[in-house]
C-alpha cells in the first residue's frame, strides 16, 4: 500500500545522496539532462528478477496524481497506476511484477525524499532477452542490469519512455554451481599466479629455507591452515583488521622469512609457529581481495572454499616450479645454500623491505 | 470546511483531471520543456531562494540536479548587478541565491547543447506540437520527413523573483541568452485579467512568427498560444494566479561541423502571478 501521507511529509529537500552519483556520471553521459532517477535490475540465481527504482518522491507523487486523475488516498490501487507506465518484458512479452515501495528518510533539511519502488517476479522459462521501458521520468537515467554477484553489471543511459536494448539473459542469469566453483577456483589461483607477487615471494622464502621436502611440507601446511582460518573468519565478518595494518605486515613477514633464511639452514619448530602466524596475516589479505571480487549470496561457502583451494593450488604451483627448476637438480648440492638460498633470500628481503616502506606510506 | 480550503481543493482537482487527460493520451516524447522552479517567487529580502531546475511536460517535472557539464551560464541580476548562481554539484535545488537587494531579481540559465536522435515520426510530431512550421515545411521540401534526425538542443531558462514590495518601475531585462523571453511589464504588478506583453528575441534581435505558449500550474491543460508579431511580441491576458510558464522553441540548421542536422533553443520564463491584486 502506498503511504501517501508519508511521502507528502517527506517532500522539499535536495539530493545529497545522488550528488556523487551525478558528478560521477556527468563525464560518462556527456551533456545529457540527467535526473535523479536510477533503475537497477538484478537477476537472481533462482531465476528471479528484482528491479529497484529510486526516484524523487515528490515528482513521482505529482505525476501519479495527475495520471490517476485524483489525489492519492490509501487503498486506491495506485501501485497498478504506477505499473501502467512501465514495461518489464522477456522476449517481447510483458510480465506483471509484484510491487512494493519505501520512502527513505531525508538525510538533511536540504535533501529530497527519495522513493524506492521494488518490482520482482520469476523469469519465464526459456526466456532469452530482457527489455525495460520506464515512462515516469522526463530526464535521462541510468539502467543497470546485472547478476546477483554484481561483477557483470551493464549500464545503459535511457530517456524517459525509451525502451532499453535487449539484454541477453545467457550472460545475466547466474551460472551453474560447477561453473561458479571453477570460476572462484581460478580467481584464487590467479590471485597467487600471476597477480600475487608478494605471496609468491613468501612461498619462495619458505621453499628456500632447506632443500628438504619435509621442511617445505611443514611450513606450507602451517601457512595453509592459518590463512584458511583468517580468510574464513574475515569473510564471515567475525574478524576485521584494516588493510593499512595488514598489508605492511604481510610485506614485513616476507622480509622476516627471507632474512631468517640467511641465518637459518634447517627447519626449527618455532619457524613453523612463525609461519603459522604469518599465515594468519596473509589470510586477511586474501579476504580483502575476495571482498573486492564479491561472493554470491546463494553459494557463499562454496565460493569461499573454492577460492581458498585455488590459492592453495597457486602456492603449490609456485613450489612445484621452484622444485623442478632448482630443488630437483641442486637442492642437495654443497653450493645450494651459498649460490641460491643466500642471494635469492637477500633479493626477496630487499624487495619486501621496500614494499613495507611503500605500504606504510599510504 | 473553510471556503478557502474548498476553493483550493477544487482548483487542485481540476488541475489533476486535466493533467490526467494529457498524460494518458500523450505518447512519451523525447523533447520536453525545461524551466526554473524557485522555492518561492516572493522571498523576504535577505533570505535564500533555492532555484530548482525541472524538465518535463505541462509543468509536471523531474528534478535536474546541478551538473557542471551542462551549465553554460547560471546567473541572476538584481539592483546591484549580475552575479553567478552558486550551488553544489549534483544538488537539487541546482542553484541558490540570496535576495539581498529588494526588487525584481532576474535569474537566467543557459545550458550547453545536448544531442538527441529522433525517429522521423517523433521528430515530425514534435515540430508540429512546438509550432515549428517553417522547419517542417523545409523538411517536406527537402523530402526529409522520413529521415531519422539528430538535433542539438540548448536550454535558455529564466525566472522572475520578487524580493520586497513590487513597483511598476521594476522590470525584466535582456540577459543575452541565445533565445530569450522578456516580460515587458512587471508581472508582480499585473492583476489577473490584465494584458501582459512579452518579447521573444533570438541572438538579441526580435524573433517574429514564433509560437509562444503560456501554461499555468493550476490548469496546465488550458494552454494560451500566440505567435509573435514582427517585433517579436506577444500579449497574454492571464486568467488566473499562481505559477506561470511562458515558453518558446526556435530551431535553425545546425552549424557546420556539428554532429546534428538541427539546433534548437528552448526559452522559458517562470513567475508567480498574485491573485490578490
Amino acid at each position: 500500500m502506498w503511504s501517501w501521507t508519508v511521502i507528502h511529509r517527506l517532500v522539499i529537500r535536495a539530493a545529497r545522496g545522488i550528488a556523487a552519483f551525478i558528478v560521477l556520471c556527468g563525464s560518462v553521459a556527456g551533456a545529457h539532462e540527467i535526473g535523479t532517477t536510477r533503475v537497477s535490475v538484478v537477476f537472481g540465481a533462482d531465476r528471479t528478477y528484482h528491479i529497484e527504482i529510486v526516484t524523487d518522491a515528490a515528482a513521482l507523487l505529482e505525476k501519479l496524481e495527475a495520471f490517476a486523475g485524483r489525489p492519492p488516498a490509501p487503498g486506491t490501487g495506485l501501485e497498478e497506476t504506477f505499473l501502467q507506465r512501465l514495461t518489464v518484458a522477456f522476449d517481447g512479452m510483458d510480465v506483471h511484477p509484484a510491487i512494493e515501495y519505501s520512502v527513505a528518510p531525508p538525510t538533511d533539511a536540504a535533501s529530497p525524499a527519495l522513493a524506492t519502488i521494488r518490482l520482482a517476479g520469476e523469469i519465464p522459462r526459456g526466456a532469452r532477452e530482457f527489455t525495460w521501458t520506464y515512462s515516469w521520468t522526463f530526464a535521462s537515467y541510468a539502467l543497470t542490469v546485472g547478476r546477483e554477484s554484481a561483477e557483470a553489471a551493464v549500464t545503459e543511459w535511457l530517456e524517459g519512455g525509451q525502451t532499453s536494448s535487449p539484454f541477453p539473459l545467457s550472460s545475466m542469469v547466474a551460472p551453474s554451481r560447477l561453473t561458479s566453483a571453477w570460476r572462484y577456483f581460478t580467481l584464487g589461483f590467479t590471485h597467487i599466479l600471476p597477480h600475487g607477487l608478494d605471496h609468491v615471494l613468501f612461498v619462495l622464502g619458505i621453499f628456500l629455507l632447506s632443500g628438504r621436502l619435509r621442511s617445505v611440507l611443514w611450513q606450507v601446511s602451517a601457512f595453509t591452515v592459518a590463512h584458511s582460518i583468517t580468510l574464513g573468519l574475515s569473510m564471515y565478518e567475525r574478524l576485521a583488521v584494516s588493510p593499512s595494518i595488514v598489508e605492511p605486515l604481510i610485506a614485513l613477514s616476507i622480509a622476516y622469512v627471507a632474512i631468517e633464511n640467511l641465518f637459518l639452514s634447517e627447519l626449527k619448530s618455532w619457524r613453523v609457529a612463525l609461519v603459522f602466524g604469518f599465515g594468519l596475516l596473509h589470510g586477511m589479505g586474501f579476504a580483502g581481495a575476495l571482498r573486492e571480487i564479491g561472493l554470491p549470496r546463494s553459494d557463499f561457502l562454496m565460493a569461499l572454499l573454492t577460492f581458498n583451494a585455488g590459492v592453495e593450488a597457486g602456492q603449490l604451483g609456485v613450489i612445484g616450479v621452484a622444485f623442478v627448476l632448482v630443488g630437483l637438480h641442486c637442492g642437495t648440492c654443497a653450493w645450494y645454500r651459498r649460490r641460491i638460498v643466500v642471494p635469492a633470500s637477500a633479493l626477496i628481503a630487499c624487495t619486501a623491505v621496500y614494499w613495507t616502506l611503500e605500504r606504510l606510506s599510504f | 470546511m473553510s471556503p478557502t480550503w474548498s476553493a483550493s481543493k477544487f482548483r487542485r482537482l481540476g488541475r489533476l483531471a486535466t493533467a490526467a487527460v494529457i498524460l494518458s493520451v500523450a505518447p512519451p516524447l523525447l523533447a520536453h520543456d525545461m524551466w526554473i522552479d524557485p522555492t518561492t517567487f516572493v522571498p523576504e529580502p535577505g533570505t535564500i531562494v533555492g532555484l530548482r531546475l525541472r524538465v518535463g511536460e505541462n509543468l509536471l517535472g523531474d528534478p535536474l540536479p546541478r551538473d557542471p557539464a551542462l551549465i553554460n551560464e547560471f546567473v541572476f541580476e538584481d539592483g546591484s548587478g549580475r552575479k553567478p548562481v552558486v550551488g553544489r554539484d549534483g544538488a537539487d535545488p541546482a542553484g541558490l541565491l540570496r535576495a539581498a537587494t529588494p526588487g525584481l531579481i532576474v535569474v537566467g540559465y543557459r545550458s550547453n547543447p545536448s544531442t538527441i536522435e529522433q525517429t522521423p515520426e517523433k521528430f515530425n510530431q514534435y515540430l508540429k506540437e512546438e509550432g515549428l512550421d517553417t522547419v517542417a515545411a523545409l523538411r517536406a521540401r527537402r523530402k526529409e520527413t522520413g529521415v531519422t534526425t539528430r538535433e542539438m538542443f540548448s536550454r535558455c531558462a529564466k525566472s522572475l523573483v520578487l524580493a520586497g514590495p513590487a513597483s511598476a518601475g521594476q522590470g525584466d531585462r535582456l540577459l543575452g541568452l541565445p533565445l530569450e523571453i522578456v516580460a515587458e511589464r512587471n508581472p508582480y504588478v499585473i492583476a489577473i485579467g490584465q494584458e501582459l506583453p512579452f518579447r521573444l528575441t533570438y541572438e538579441n534581435r526580435p524573433l517574429p512568427g514564433a509560437l509562444v505558449v503560456a501554461i499555468n500550474r493550476l490548469n496546465p491543460a488550458e494552454k494560451l498560444r500566440a505567435r509573435t508579431d514582427n517585433d517579436g511580441r506577444v500579449r497574454f491576458t492571464l486568467p488566473r494566479g499562481g505559477m506561470w510558464l511562458i515558453k518558446a522553441v526556435h530551431m535553425v540548421p545546425a552549424p557546420a561541423g556539428a554532429n546534428a542536422e538541427w539546433a534548437s533553443y528552448w526559452a522559458s520564463l517562470t513567475f508567480g502571478l498574485n491573485d490578490t491584486l
